[in-house]
């Protein structure tokens, strides 16, 4: 990977993280004031989709990218089965949805990219899986 | 050179507009009013200085310095004056912030008077509305299923509470000199918010709170309350008043007011 | 094709060219907004011809001045004064200035152009949509901004196209500001540290630096509001609101929540108008006064400062929102602080032209108006960052004055100065340099006969984002002041010709430049 690269990927994880700290923390804030609650329950089924991730990033590191995006190819559509589940008017649900969304859209450039350049762009992949683990920590032990 | 005589013309001019007695603060009618004068003015002098000194030096520079084919003199930088320079500023700048918190504090930090008189304030587009507690004391029980503006019922108060039967509504805030008034401000619908420039006191009303703002006038008289967060169209005219009566003046309106009031 | 050019100067040719057309539409409505004020029951045919639903018979809605206003803010801030000098100047001198070819990924830097494209077309269709452009504001605050039609005509589709404008843009300023760190951090020329920058290079490396953070926070905020728009979520509408008449059956959602997330991107994307306007201030101050910059570290530094306490003052914008009083205190103490980088950056100005010999080229006059602009304006900021003050001046013309000056009048004289220094380079000629001149001595006087009267308006009381002022009896001792102030504008604008004709006529007939015609130092006239 050439510095280029990886510079310009690191600033793009920085980014996304900002992007998922903003919304994290209107959670928290909105949590707390707002008295109407509910935390959403996940399925074991989506608990499962953590491991894709971190599947996808072996994959990528034994150089095998074709089956990396298949994995990842996996995880966005489960996002995207995920998504039609959850109801907007219920707040905990929204703010999940909001995820997931976010989520399914750097999953499906990730794979995209993993797709066009490869291992190259695996430090943005690594990045994706951990924020995947991140996002279903923060509902199933935190909200 | 022009430029230079320019820069200390336009803040020459911009000086002397402080000296024209037309556009200025409306008279106040509190303590914390007077106390908002009196630290304003403060800053208004240490701003004025840092004013004309940066100005005047720009000036003349720019004056000093023109091109009459001089050798270049100056240095490149000094550790000594940027040290100075930002210790003085920070000096100023912190001791403006901290010698203003206690009009601050004043306002906001400081608690609920227990002989205020306590007064509702709710704000809709694009009106307000005044609510007392009448001869108990105490607010009735609100509920937006029963809010009926033209009825006469804007804040919704509950028929079945008691409590509520001899709450007053108005449309224009009255209250007795001399006396502290506590309101608590709510909006029905978006952020509204309720200015008094002569108490020098203005307070976002935002739906979904309950906001208190205190103040206690001493001087009688009529001041208008304009709404001061957009609201939607009808912002600009979303006007109400504040009258401050002798305390028989108010007695007496609160007698005959009272008498009339009739609940849904 | 150069259309979609991946060079890094065509690209900043085209930022510019669309700053350049967004500044005109943004003033011209601006003197539509001052037309109105002064005049608020006169008909006007033209009105009536743009806006026949905000204007019939020609007489102006309150709905269609608010609408004005929020698209006047919102071209501004973001297409003008956060495209020109950042993405415009930025994407042209930042690889000549540091010996690099091009930008570190050009073609993502011409897609960002084109997204930001996408963007300013996506706002402008909010006139012509049914119910035409929103009202709420730049600042677009819920719950006014988040339940359609209902609290407005332009509420509807015009304030969903106004938020996707803005998440769009959004999209384009961090794959710009991407763009730029990488281009600094991995392109220099070798041997150049970054204390061997210039100092433009330095304001536009912490532009995309407070760019990277500030609108990854604005992008989701955008996202929550449309989604309490058109999904019928709560995130920032709280429960049993009644909007004309109807019950609105949302629960628990904050306004405030929205306020706190649009202006932690609020307040530092000042600092994104504003920083890089000061590294092409130092270096044009330098230049003619044949000095070097004076304490270069110092304004180096002063600038990494500024863009990290910008991150923390937001507060300020909200003293009187109802948020807790406390935290007000803390954000009055830090807003202060704030202040304090930027008064060193005013003093270092003024030791740089000290014992130097000043020739007062066109550039030069804006550079120095800069300086002028940037005091008037910000001293003002001592007053509005100090809660117990800002209580009679929020929302108050005070607040408008304070903010054009600084912010607006400041920026665009920095770009004006940005121009005239460069032009040689861009198009092998000079802009002219006596009608230069003379656009500047009369936009000066214009700026100063406009803005500085609005700060007594501001004294008065007078509330901003008022159609007209003929509801209340205090306001009637502003109206010869408002009358002043619209024909100072009107003056101001008619000037501006004289820079439009400068900046095409000179393109084709200015006078030839040499390679390097005002013998600076820095390498984009040095090399090749």
């Amino acid at each position: 990977m050439t510095n280029v690269a990886r510079t310009g990927q690191t600033l793009l994880v920085v980014a996304s993280s900002m992007l998922f700290a903003a919304v994290t923390s209107a959670m928290v804030v909105r949590r707390g004031i707002g008295g109407d609650w509910v935390a959403p329950e996940l399925p074991v089924c989506v608990w499962a989709t953590a491991v894709l991730g971190p599947l996808a990033s072996w994959l990528v590191l034994r150089g095998w990218v074709r089956g990396a995006v298949i994995a990842g190819g996996l995880l966005v559509v489960l996002q995207v089965l995920v998504l039609a589940e959850l109801r907007m008017a219920v707040i905990g649900e929204a703010f999940l949805s909001v995820l997931v969304g976010a989520h399914a859209l750097h999953a499906a450039a990730g794979v995209a990219a993993l797709a066009r350049w490869g291992e190259r762009a695996g430090l943005f992949w690594h990045f994706v899986g951990a924020l995947w683990i991140y996002v279903l920590f923060l509902f199933g032990v935190w909200a | 050179m022009a430029i230079a005589i320019l820069i200390a013309a336009l803040a020459g001019a911009t000086l002397a507009l402080f000296f024209q007695p037309r556009w200025w603060f409306p008279e106040a009618i509190s303590a914390h009013a007077r106390a908002y004068d009196a630290h304003f003015l403060v800053t208004l002098c240490v701003i004025g200085c840092i004013f004309v000194f940066a100005q005047g030096l720009l000036a003349w520079v720019i004056f000093r310095y023109r091109d009459r084919g001089q050798a270049v003199t100056g240095s490149d930088g000094s550790s000594a004056l940027e040290i100075a320079w930002t210790s003085a500023t920070a000096v100023i700048f912190l001791g403006l912030a901290l010698a203003g918190q206690g009009i601050w504090a004043g306002v906001h930090l400081e608690g609920s008077d227990p002989r205020a008189l306590h007064v509702e304030v709710l704000a809709k587009q694009f009106a307000w509305s005044y609510r007392y507690a009448g001869a108990d004391g105490a607010f009735g029980r609100v509920d937006v299923k029963q809010i009926d503006d033209a009825g006469g019922n804007s804040f919704g108060i509950d028929a079945k509470d008691p409590k509520g039967k001899d709450d007053l509504t108005a449309a224009v805030l009255r209250v007795p000199v001399g006396r502290p008034v506590e309101l608590h401000l709510k909006s029905r619908d978006v952020i509204h918010n309720f200015f008094v420039r002569e108490l020098r006191l203005k307070q976002d009303v935002v739906p979904g709170m309950t906001i208190p703002l205190r103040f206690t006038a001493t001087k009688t008289g009529t001041y208008e309350v304009p709404c001061s967060e957009l609201c939607g169209l009808g912002h600009h005219q979303m006007r109400s008043s504040l009258v401050v009566m002798t305390e028989e003046d108010y007695a007496a309106w609160l007698a005959e007011a009272q008498q009339k009031v009739v609940l849904p | 094709m150069t259309l979609f050019s991946t060079d890094h100067k065509v690209i900043g040719k085209q930022y510019i060219g669309l700053a350049l057309f967004s500044v005109f539409l943004g003033m011209l409505l601006s003197l539509v907004m001052r037309f109105h004020l002064v005049h608020p029951d006169t008909k006007v045919r033209l009105f009536q011809m743009l806006w026949p639903e905000g204007a019939p018979g020609g007489q102006m809605t309150p709905e269609l001045y608010l609408s004005l206003m929020t698209m006047h803010g919102t071209i501004m801030v973001f297409f003008v004064l956060t495209t020109a000098p950042q993405s415009g100047f930025g994407n042209y001198f930042l690889p000549l200035q540091i010996g690099a070819h091009d930008m570190a990924f050009p073609v993502l830097n011409m897609l960002s152009f084109w997204t930001t494209v996408l963007s300013l077309v996506t706002l402008l269709l909010a006139f012509v949509v049914e119910g035409g452009a929103p009202l709420s504001g730049w600042t677009a605050y819920p719950p006014l901004s988040g339940l359609g039609k209902i609290t407005g005509p332009g509420q509807g589709l015009g304030q969903d196209l106004w938020i996707l404008s803005i998440a769009i843009f959004c999209v384009a300023s961090l794959m710009g500001a991407i763009n730029i760190i990488v281009t600094v951090i991995e392109l220099r020329a070798p041997g150049m540290g970054y204390f061997d920058m210039p100092l433009t290079c330095w304001g536009w490396f912490v532009t995309a630096l407070i760019s990277l953070f500030a609108f990854a926070v604005l992008l989701p905020g955008g996202v929550l509001l449309l989604l309490d728009r058109v999904a019928g979520t709560s995130f920032f509408i709280p429960g049993g609101l009644i909007v004309n008449d109807q019950v609105q059956g949302r629960s628990g959602g904050s306004p405030l929540l929205f306020q706190h997330l649009f202006w932690f991107f609020g307040h530092p994307e000042v600092y994104i108008a504003i920083l890089p306007g000061m590294g092409v201030i130092s270096t044009v101050l330098s230049v003619f006064s044949g000095k070097k910059v004076f304490g270069y570290k110092a304004m180096a530094v002063a600038m990494l400062a500024i863009g990290g306490l910008g991150f923390v003052v937001w507060g300020h914008h909200m003293f009187i929102s109802g948020m807790s009083p406390y935290s007000s205190v803390a954000f009055s103490v830090l807003t202060m602080a704030v202040g304090v980088p930027s008064a060193v950056k005013t003093f270092n100005w003024l030791a740089t032209l000290w014992g130097g010999r000043l020739r007062f080229t066109a550039a030069m006059h804006y550079a120095l108006g800069f300086v002028s602009l940037f005091i008037t304006g910000g001293i003002t900021g001592l007053v509005l960052g100090q809660p117990g003050l800002d209580i009679y001046f929020h929302d108050t013309y005070f607040v408008v004055a304070h903010f054009h000056l600084i912010m607006g009048v400041a920026a665009v004289f920095a770009i004006f100065s940005a121009l005239h220094y460069w032009f040689p380079k861009m198009y092998g000629r000079f802009l002219n340099e006596r009608l230069g001149k003379i656009h500047f001595f009369l936009t000066f006087v214009g700026v100063y006969a406009v803005f500085v009267p609005l700060h007594f308006a501001g004294f008065v009381g007078n509330p901003r984002r008022y159609p007209d002022f003929k509801e209340y009896e205090f306001l009637k001792s502003v109206t010869g002041l408002h009358m002043g102030v619209t024909h100072a504008a009107y003056f101001l604008a008619a000037v501006q010709l004289i820079f439009l004709f400068n900046y095409f006529w000179s393109q084709r007939r200015g006078a030839v430049a040499p390679g390097n015609p005002w013998g600076a130092t820095t390498r984009e006239w040095t090399d090749d």
